[in-house]
C-alpha cells in the first residue's frame, strides 16, 4: 500500500461512502420504477412491496450461493442467470397476487399485498433448510469478483453495472409507456367508462403491469443482495415497504423521473439521519434513535402528503377499482 | 382437540374486539386503517404505564384479586389506558387523516401505514424492545378436563376473565348500536352517509365517535393480549393481519361478522400452532383471508353500504 | 306581501369549482303551495334542491328559509331549521323495518316517539300497518311513501323532493302526488324536482322550467298548460326568456 496524502484518504473514503449511497440508491430506484408502474400508471395499491423484492433477493442468493451447511445450495449459477431468475420468482408472486386480489376493491388488494409480505418474511425466517432462516444466505457471490479484487475498484465497477441497469430499465419503461400498450393502460388508469368498456380485457392490462412491476421488485432485491453479499429476513420488514412508498410519494407518482428522483433523495434524507442520529447519539441508545429514525421519516411522509401530494414532480394518481 | 378450541377462543376474543372497532372505522370513514394494530398496542403499553402508577400509589391495595394475577389497578389501568386510546385516535384524525379526508382513500391507507410504523417505533423509543408483563406471578392453569378426554382442557383464570369480559363488551357494543340514538346514527351513516346529513344526522359526531367506540374497544383487547402473552412493540403489527381478516371474512361493517370472523381466525391461529408449529400463526390468518377472497369477497354478513 | 316559504337567490352551484351547473338561478317559494321544476336533462334542476338541501356546494347567491339565511349552514341542520329532503334514489335505511327508519327519524331530531310518528301514521296508514317489514322489501311506490313519511316526520315547513315519480307507474305517480297535495294542504311548502312534465303540471301550484342552470318560465300552472315553450324546450329549440305576464 502506497503512502498517502491525508486529503486523498478522506476522499477515498468518501468516495467509498458514496459507491454505497448510490449502488443502493440506484437499485431502491429500480424497484420504484416497478412500485410507480402499479400505482402511478395502474392505480394498484401494493403495501408489500418487501416481500416482492425478498422473493427477488432469496431466489438470486439461493441459487447463486455456494454449498452451506443445513441449507440447500450449490447450484452456482452465474450472477446475471441469478438475476433473471430473481425477476421470474417475483414476478410470478405478483401474477398469483393478481389472480386473487386485482378484481377486488382497491384496499383489499392492499391488505392482500400486506399478507403475502407477512407470509414471506415468515417462511424466510422459518424455511431453515431453503432460506437460512434467521441466520439468511451468506457469501453471495459477487460478479467480476475475480478479475477486480474486493477493493474500492470493485465497488465502482458494481456502481456502474447498476447504474447502467438502471438506466435501461429506465428507457424500457418509457418505451413501454408510450407505446400502444401503455396508452391503454393510461386509458384504462384515467376513465373509468373506457375501463368497463374494455371489461375483461383491462383486467389484464392491470395484470401486466403489476406482473411487470413485481420482476422489477425483484431484480432491485437481487441488485443489492448481490453488493452487500448477505441477506436476512430483517431485511425485509415493513419499514422497507414504507421506505420505497416514502420514495414514490416524495418523488411524484405517474413518471418514471419522479420514481427515481425520489429514489435518491429519500435515501439521501434517510441517511443523512441515519448518520446524524448516530453521531449525536450515545452507543447505548442507538436501538431507540433508530426508532426515532422511522418517527421522523413517518411524519415527514405525513407532512408531504398533507401539503404536497404529488410529490415533487408527479401527476395525480386515484386508485383503479378493478372490478 | 378441546384445547385447541379453547386457545382458539382466547385469541378470537382479543382479534373480535379489534375488528369490532376496524370493521366501524372502516365502514363509517371508508378506508382500511393500517393503524388500528397500533391502537391495541398503544392502549395494552398505556395500561402497563398506568398499573406502575397505581400500583405504587396503591401500595398494599394493589393486591391481585385471587385467582386473578391482577386487581382492581389493572382494572382502572384499563379504563385509563381507553380514555388514553381514544385520545391518540382522536388526535391522529385531526392531525393526519381529516386533513387528508378529500384525497380519497389511498392516501389515508398511505398515511394509516406511515403513522402505524410511527406509532410502532414510538412505542419501541419509549419503552424498548423487551417484553414486558403486567405481572410477574406465574399463572397456574385450572384443568378443567384431564388430557385423557380428548386431550384435556386447561385454562387460567385470566382467559376466563378475557372471554367473560369480551362477550360482555360485545353484547353491550351491539345493545349501543342497536338501541342508543348515537349508535343508530353511526350505522345510518355507514349504511348511506347522505341519507343520513339529510336525516339531520351531523357527520362530524359519527366520525368521532366512531374513533372513539374503535379506540376503546382496541385498547381492551390490546390489555388482554398483553395479559394473555406479553407487551411487545410488536403487538400491534402480528395482529393487524389477523384483525383485516376477521374484518373482512365478517363483512365490513358487520359488528357480528367482526367478532365471529375473529373468533374463526383465532381458532385457525390455534389450530396452525398446534398442527403445524407456533412459528406459522401469522400465516394462518392470511390462509383466512387469501380463502374468503376466493370463496365470498363481500364477506358472511355483508350490509349493504350506500 | 308575506315572507316567501323558501328563497333562492342568483344561485351558483357547482360539484366541482369552475363547473357551476346552477347559474345563477331564482325561486321563491310561498306557504302552502306546491313549485314544480321542470327542464331537460342537465338544467341543473336536481342540482337546485341538492343545493338547497345543502348537499351541493354553493359557489354563490343565497338560500333563505322562512326570511332566515340559511346558505352556509350545514346539510345535517337543515332539517332542524324546517327544510325536509327527499332524495331521487337511496331514500330509505334498507337495513331498517318501516318502523325503524321513521323512529330512527325521530329520534335524531330529538321528538318524542309516539309523538312524532302518530300524524305520520295518520297520513301514511299503509306504512303503519306494514311497520315491521324491511325497508329493502318495499316496491317502488311503498318506498317512496317511506321516504317522504321521514320527512315528513321532522314537521317541516318546506319539503324538497327530487324527483319522487321516478320509476314509477302511472298510477302510483298519481298517488304519490296526491299525497303531495295532503302535504301541501296541511300548510307545508313544496318542491319538486319533475321529469314527469303532466303529472306535475296536474299537481303543482305553479312551474318554474329550468334551462343550462337558470330558470327560463316561472308561471301558474294554468298559464302554462298547453305552452308551446315547454314542448320547445324538451326538444331542445332555443327559447328566448321573456317574463310572462303573471309570473312571480
Amino acid at each position: 500500500m502506497s503512502e498517502l496524502g491525508a486529503w486523498q484518504g478522506w476522499l477515498l473514503g468518501w468516495i467509498s461512502y458514496g459507491s454505497f449511497f448510490l449502488v443502493f440508491a440506484c437499485s431502491y430506484a429500480v424497484i420504484v420504477l416497478g412500485l410507480n408502474l402499479q400505482w402511478g400508471y395502474t392505480g394498484l395499491f401494493n403495501v408489500g412491496v418487501a416481500g416482492f423484492v425478498a422473493v427477488g433477493a432469496y431466489t438470486s442468493a439461493i441459487l447463486t450461493t455456494p454449498e452451506a451447511a443445513d441449507r440447500v445450495g450449490g447450484f452456482g449459477w452465474p450472477v446475471a442467470a441469478g438475476w433473471a431468475a430473481a425477476m421470474l420468482t417475483s414476478g410470478a408472486v405478483g401474477l398469483l397476487v393478481g389472480a386473487v386480489a386485482l378484481r377486488l376493491r382497491h384496499d383489499y388488494l392492499a391488505i392482500t399485498t400486506f399478507g403475502v409480505a407477512v407470509s414471506i418474511q415468515l417462511l424466510a425466517t422459518n424455511l431453515q433448510k431453503l432460506t437460512g432462516g434467521t441466520f439468511g444466505v451468506q457469501f453471495i457471490p459477487k460478479p467480476l469478483q475475480g478479475w477486480l479484487g474486493t477493493g474500492l475498484v470493485w465497488n465502482l465497477a458494481y456502481l456502474a453495472l447498476v447504474a447502467l441497469l438502471l438506466f435501461g430499465v429506465y428507457s424500457a419503461l418509457q418505451t413501454l409507456t408510450a407505446s400502444p400498450w401503455g396508452r391503454v393502460l393510461r386509458a384504462i388508469r384515467e376513465d373509468e367508462a373506457a375501463a368497463e368498456s374494455l371489461g375483461k380485457r383491462a383486467y389484464f392490462y392491470r395484470l401486466q403491469s403489476f406482473v411487470i412491476g413485481s420482476m422489477l421488485m425483484g431484480l432491485g432485491g437481487a441488485m443489492s443482495a448481490h453488493f452487500v453479499g448477505y441477506i436476512a429476513p430483517e431485511d425485509f420488514l415493513p419499514i422497507l415497504t414504507f421506505q420505497l412508498w416514502a420514495m414514490l410519494i416524495v418523488g411524484g407518482a405517474g413518471n418514471h423521473r419522479g420514481a427515481v428522483l425520489g429514489a435518491f433523495l429519500v435515501w439521501g434524507f434517510w441517511t443523512t439521519a441515519g448518520g446524524l442520529l448516530r453521531g449525536f447519539v450515545p452507543q447505548a441508545e442507538q436501538a431507540r434513535a433508530a426508532a426515532l429514525q422511522v418517527v421522523l421519516i413517518g411524519m415527514l411522509i405525513a407532512l408531504v402528503l398533507v401539503l404536497r401530494p404529488r410529490g415533487l414532480i408527479g401527476e395525480k394518481v386515484s386508485a383503479a377499482v378493478g372490478k | 382437540m378441546l384445547q385447541i378450541v379453547a386457545d382458539g377462543l382466547i385469541i378470537g376474543a382479543i382479534v373480535s374486539l379489534g375488528a369490532i372497532g376496524l370493521t366501524l372505522t372502516f365502514s363509517v370513514l371508508r378506508f382500511s386503517n393500517f393503524g388500528h394494530g397500533e391502537f391495541l398496542a398503544w392502549g395494552a403499553y398505556f395500561a402497563f404505564t398506568a398499573l406502575s402508577f397505581f400500583g405504587a400509589t396503591a401500595a398494599g391495595k394493589a393486591m391481585p384479586i385471587a385467582p386473578f394475577s391482577f386487581g382492581l389497578p389493572l382494572l382502572a389501568a384499563t379504563a385509563v389506558a381507553a380514555g388514553l386510546t381514544a385520545l391518540l385516535v382522536l388526535l391522529l384524525d385531526a392531525a393526519l387523516f381529516r386533513r387528508l379526508r378529500q384525497q380519497g382513500a389511498i392516501t389515508l391507507v398511505i398515511a394509516s401505514f406511515g403513522a402505524a410504523l410511527a406509532l410502532r417505533n414510538l412505542l419501541l423509543f419509549f419503552y424498548g424492545g423487551v417484553p414486558l408483563y403486567y405481572s410477574q406471578d406465574l399463572q397456574i392453569a385450572l384443568v378443567l378436563l384431564p388430557r385423557s378426554v380428548s386431550g384435556g382442557l386447561r385454562i387460567t383464570p385470566d382467559q376466563m376473565f378475557v372471554l367473560g369480559l369480551t362477550l360482555f363488551t360485545v353484547v353491550g357494543v351491539h345493545l349501543f348500536l342497536s338501541r342508543s340514538t348515537l349508535g343508530r346514527a353511526m350505522r345510518a351513516t355507514s349504511m348511506n352517509p347522505q341519507l343520513a346529513r339529510v336525516a339531520g344526522i351531523d357527520p362530524e359526531r359519527v366520525l368521532r365517535a366512531t374513533w372513539v367506540v374503535g379506540g376503546v374497544l382496541a385498547a381492551v383487547a390490546g390489555v388482554f393480549a398483553g395479559l394473555t402473552v406479553q407487551l411487545r412493540p410488536t403487538l400491534g403489527l402480528d395482529l393487524l393481519l389477523p384483525l383485516f381478516a376477521a374484518v373482512i371474512l365478517g363483512g365490513i361493517g358487520s359488528v357480528w361478522g367482526a367478532v365471529l370472523g375473529g373468533l374463526i381466525v383465532g381458532l385457525a391461529e390455534s389450530a396452525a400452532v398446534h398442527i403445524v408449529g407456533a412459528e406459522y400463526r401469522a400465516a394462518a390468518a392470511f390462509v383466512v383471508l387469501i380463502a374468503i377472497l376466493l370463496v365470498r369477497p363481500t364477506g358472511l354478513f355483508a350490509e349493504k353500504t350506500g | 306581501m308575506s315572507t316567501p316559504a323558501l328563497q333562492i337567490e342568483s344561485l351558483v352551484a357547482a360539484y366541482e369549482p369552475g363547473l357551476p351547473i346552477v347559474r345563477g338561478a331564482s325561486l321563491s317559494l310561498a306557504t302552502a303551495e306546491i313549485l314544480a321544476i321542470l327542464g331537460p336533462n342537465g338544467a341543473g334542476k336536481s342540482t337546485l334542491v341538492k343545493a338547497a338541501a345543502g348537499l351541493v356546494p354553493i359557489v354563490s347567491g343565497k338560500v333563505w328559509l322562512h326570511g332566515r339565511d340559511i346558505t352556509q349552514v350545514p346539510a345535517h341542520r337543515r332539517v332542524f331549521e324546517g327544510l325536509a329532503f327527499v332524495p331521487q334514489t337511496e331514500n330509505v335505511f334498507g337495513n331498517l323495518s318501516i318502523g325503524e327508519n321513521l323512529e330512527l327519524a325521530a329520534a335524531i331530531l330529538k321528538l318524542p316517539r309516539a309523538q312524532a310518528l302518530a300524524p305520520v301514521y295518520a297520513m301514511f296508514p299503509d306504512l303503519q300497518r306494514q311497520r315491521g317489514l324491511l325497508a329493502s322489501r318495499l316496491s317502488g311506490g311503498q318506498r317512496q311513501m317511506l321516504a317522504v313519511a321521514r320527512a315528513l316526520i321532522a314537521n317541516p315547513r318546506v319539503l324538497v323532493l327530487d324527483e319522487p315519480s321516478a320509476g314509477l307507474s302511472p298510477k302510483l305517480v298519481a298517488e304519490v302526488l296526491a299525497q303531495l297535495r295532503l302535504v301541501r294542504d296541511s300548510g307545508v311548502s313544496v318542491l319538486l324536482v319533475e321529469q314527469n312534465v303532466k303529472a306535475a303540471l296536474a299537481v303543482a301550484d305553479r312551474a318554474a322550467v329550468m334551462v343550462e342552470g337558470v330558470e327560463r318560465i316561472v308561471a301558474d300552472v294554468q298559464s302554462l298548460r298547453g305552452d308551446p315553450r315547454i314542448a320547445e324546450l324538451y326538444l331542445g329549440r332555443h327559447v328566448v326568456a321573456q317574463p310572462t305576464a303573471r309570473a312571480d
